[in-house]
């Protein structure tokens, strides 16, 4: 009976989380190797994002690693489907796909970085509902971006199942996603 | 305009290393900069102007979190103004 009962509060969570429609509207960005993406390339596998820029002092290193962390602890458990780990730069204007790997390379190997114009980097923040302000610059040009802080999972049918904020750990992380992988149904269509 | 290369991650640690060691200077001077000018001259050098203005925003936050643990949340006195 109490596993009925986890099972319908599990069903009516995916259908909150379906009707919320987080990170539903499609995006088009490109690579760091300049080739288009668009959310149908990342179904079929879990995902872990974050939105970030390559110049922030420190909340984005610290955020990446963390994630980075997270994904290479799943990668130590045996029989879990593996984690893609991905960064999406809120700021286009410097952020180019050269930038990008450059700065992504430092993390984790199968780290990958998306970016685009700038109108495409709006409507891709704005899936995920993420705040994204560019502060004044200083006299050399230089600014940094106000954004929300935020790791996304993504289920392989696309949906986001869970967001991880500032407090959590890479263990803490790992341990939320192994568990979304391990009670994971598929939303029906 | 020839665009700014972001920190690299070796840029990042010096520039983290400098601003830790002036914010202990700080911890163990009742934070008197008077007394840390030499720290504060190496962290300005290491990081970009930027950071440098994140950091001391985030020393002000840091403390004013801290007096709100240890001295509790004092309501400034109204003033005229809504």
């Amino acid at each position: 009976l109490r596993r009925e009962k986890e099972q319908r509060l599990r069903q009516r969570r995916l259908r909150d989380l379906r009707a919320l429609a987080l990170g539903q509207a499609d995006f088009q960005l490109q690579d760091t190797s300049g080739t288009p993406r668009s959310r149908a390339d990342l179904l079929g596998r879990w995902v872990l994002l974050y939105f970030g820029f390559t110049h922030c002092p420190d909340v984005c290193p610290e955020e990446l690693e963390k994630l980075c962390r997270a994904v290479e602890l799943l990668e130590g458990v045996p029989g879990l489907p593996p984690v893609q780990p991905l960064f999406i730069t809120v700021d286009p204007a410097r952020d180019d796909a050269a930038a990008l790997g450059r700065y992504l390379r430092d993390f984790h190997p199968r780290l990958q970085g998306l970016t685009g114009t700038a109108e495409q980097v709006r409507a891709a923040a704005g899936a995920f509902r993420v705040y994204v302000s560019a502060g004044p610059p200083d006299p050399d040009g230089d600014y940094v971006v106000d954004h929300s802080v935020l790791t996304f999972l993504l289920g392989p049918d696309g949906l986001v199942r869970d967001c991880y904020g500032r407090s959590r750990t890479a263990e803490e992380l790992a341990k939320s996603v192994r568990g979304h992988m391990e009670s994971y149904e598929p939303l029906p269509p | 305009p020839a665009r700014m290369a972001a920190p690299t991650r070796e840029e990042r640690t010096a520039c983290w290393g400098a601003r830790d060691e002036f914010w202990q200077c700080l911890d163990s001077h009742g934070d008197d900069a008077a007394k840390c000018e030499k720290l504060r001259r190496a962290f300005e050098s290491r990081c970009p102007q930027q950071w440098v203005k994140h950091f001391d925003k985030r020393r002000d936050f840091l403390k004013y979190k801290k007096k709100l643990e240890t001295e509790g949340y004092v309501p400034p006195e109204a003033a005229g103004k809504s």
